[in-house]
């Protein structure tokens, strides 16, 4: 969106002359007219279209399909691979968004970093540099040739050209490691999976094929683990939002995984995010909907609230434990929670049943990235209106 | 936003094209909640789900499976030596990075119905692996 006021003036003739501003996000022109004694100066203020940027952090690359999914909907339309490109692509595109796969910014491919000893979570394995230019570059309207790390060769492929989209999602394992990337983005978030779910979820994910087993996905986390510790985890701490994934406290030694407890840790503070809250603001609640309005089936669900602080940062906790079984259980939390950032009454519900299929679709993990996805639709409406109010400056010299 | 409005509060998932009939993986999603609202008959199309489309995105399951078996065999040989070792590490996230390029194939062909190739595939169908993989 480009907000910017033309004056124009009588003749442009030889007295008159134009340079413009080396600024790229902000586009200024200036008119100089030497007139005797006196000089005018007319600057007038273009802004360019100011992406929107979000960072997502996660193990595991950029299979979070579903989050992505769920997060590009709210915006309406389907995320895809872009047209007639590699299609070993990382890249997801929508009407309104741009997910960009971190991956295809690591420095050493397969070989490489077999050759070097180091893990795809180690940073000597990432570009940061050219990360942040090329962010910064978008963000800024400007268009940019991004390399292609392909996942099934190993390889880096020749690039492809992104647009500057109005959203720009930059998800992978390290959204938040280098400084000057933090600084460019608008909102981050960090998917925080216990070590017990993430050792369920890969069962259900990888058992089914025949190089698989126990031993191996086990042996696999395990020593991934180490790097992850180091490299990962610490970036939690400059989340706006943290979900957190753990194990249900609601059955006694469940270790399935299937029933799940989760937790939306909100920063407190953030310019255009106001955290999702419980019955009262900076209270503590702890809500058990079902009863005698509401009969759930076993095992139930139970909600928390209350304020906190994570690592130094006052924060705000939702946290659902348990799964929805039924329409009516989510419209009736749907109805009980505040600050949704919905646009109309069962939003949240009817975009959960456009996932339906997806896994968390009955959880809190489905619950809290949708929730997510509405507050990133709040902030970014909010930007935008406050670009559109800047007004533009005319200084008369 | 308006596409959400747009169902004028149906809950119903926007059918693609090419309805599908798959089956739900063994995860948490199943529910009556969500089984209630597929009964509505999606056409006369039935596409099995989780088989690829195209014989390019067939061949390219088939690799990422044996990959896995291979990197899987490699890492576990590799580690006998030393479990902390630089080596070991690298080569169970090799097993990681291809497992989940496997995920994410399966995920795409089975709920998102998007095969990697369609739009090449477009452009392109004389191609080998352009052609459609019959089961």
């Amino acid at each position: 969106m480009a907000v910017s006021t033309i004056y124009s003036t009588q003749a442009l003739n030889s007295t008159h002359f134009l340079t413009s501003s080396p600024s790229s996000s902000s586009k200024q022109v200036f008119f100089y007219r030497r007139q005797t004694n006196r000089r005018f100066n007319t600057i007038i203020t273009c802004a360019a279209q100011q992406t929107v940027v979000i960072g997502l952090a996660a193990d595991s690359g950029c299979g979070k399909s579903t989050f992505m999914r769920r997060l590009t909907s709210v915006f309406g339309g389907a995320a895809e691979p872009p047209k007639g490109g590699n299609p070993d692509s990382n890249t997801l595109i929508s009407d309104m968004t741009t997910v960009i796969c971190l991956d295809d910014y690591h420095s050493l491919d397969r070989t490489g970093r077999k050759e070097k000893g180091v893990t795809a979570l180690d940073p000597r394995a990432n570009d940061f540099d050219l990360m942040y230019e090329q962010v910064k570059a978008l963000k800024s309207g400007i268009a940019v040739e991004k390399p292609i790390y392909n996942h099934v060769t190993g390889l880096l492929d020749a690039p492809e050209l992104i647009q500057p989209p109005k959203i720009l999602v930059i998800e992978g394992l390290h959204p938040m490691f280098d400084e000057r990337v933090r600084e460019l983005l608008d909102f981050s978030i960090y998917l925080d999976i216990s070590n017990e779910v993430k050792f369920a979820w890969k069962i259900q994910r990888d058992m089914a094929e025949r190089g698989h087993s126990l031993e191996s996905i086990k042996a696999s986390i395990e020593a991934r683990k180490p790097d992850f510790d180091a490299f990962i985890d610490p970036q939690k701490q400059y989340a706006d939002a943290v979900i957190e994934v753990l194990p249900t406290q609601l059955i006694p030694d469940d270790n399935e995984g299937k029933v799940l407890r989760v937790r939306l840790i909100m920063k407190e503070g953030v310019k255009y995010f106001s955290p999702v809250y419980l019955f009262d603001e900076g209270s503590t609640i702890s809500w058990i909907p079902c009863g005698r309005k509401l009969t759930c089936s076993y095992p139930g669900i139970k909600f928390n609230y209350q304020p906190d602080s994570y690592f130094d940062n006052e924060v705000s906790v939702v946290e659902m434990d348990g799964q929805f079984d039924r329409l009516d259980e989510l419209i009736y939390v749907e109805s009980h929670l505040s600050n949704l950032s919905t646009k109309f009454y069962g939003e949240v519900t009817q975009q959960m049943l456009k996932h339906a299929d997806f896994p968390g679709s009955n959880n809190g993990t489905g619950l809290f990235q949708t929730i997510v996805g509405l507050k990133i639709r709040d902030l970014y409406e909010q930007l935008i209106a406050n670009k559109a109010n800047a007004p533009t400056e005319a200084a008369k010299a | 936003m308006s596409a959400t409005a747009s169902h004028g509060g149906v809950m119903m998932l926007p059918s693609p094209s090419r309805p599908l009939q798959h089956q739900r993986p063994p995860t948490v999603t199943g529910s009556d909640m969500f089984r209630v609202r597929r009964k509505e008959p999606r056409g006369l199309r039935l596409v099995v789900a989780a088989t690829a489309k195209y014989k390019g995105t067939k061949m390219r399951e088939e690799k990422l499976s044996e990959m896995i078996e291979e990197k899987v065999k490699e890492a576990t040989e590799v580690c006998e030596a030393d479990v902390r070792s630089e080596e070991c590490k690298v080569a169970w996230d090799e097993v990681e990075e291809v497992s989940q390029a496997r995920a994410d194939l399966r995920i795409k062909l089975k709920f998102l119905n998007q095969d990697p190739l369609e739009s090449f595939c477009q452009e392109n169908p004389e191609t080998d692996e352009c052609r459609i993989y019959e089961d």
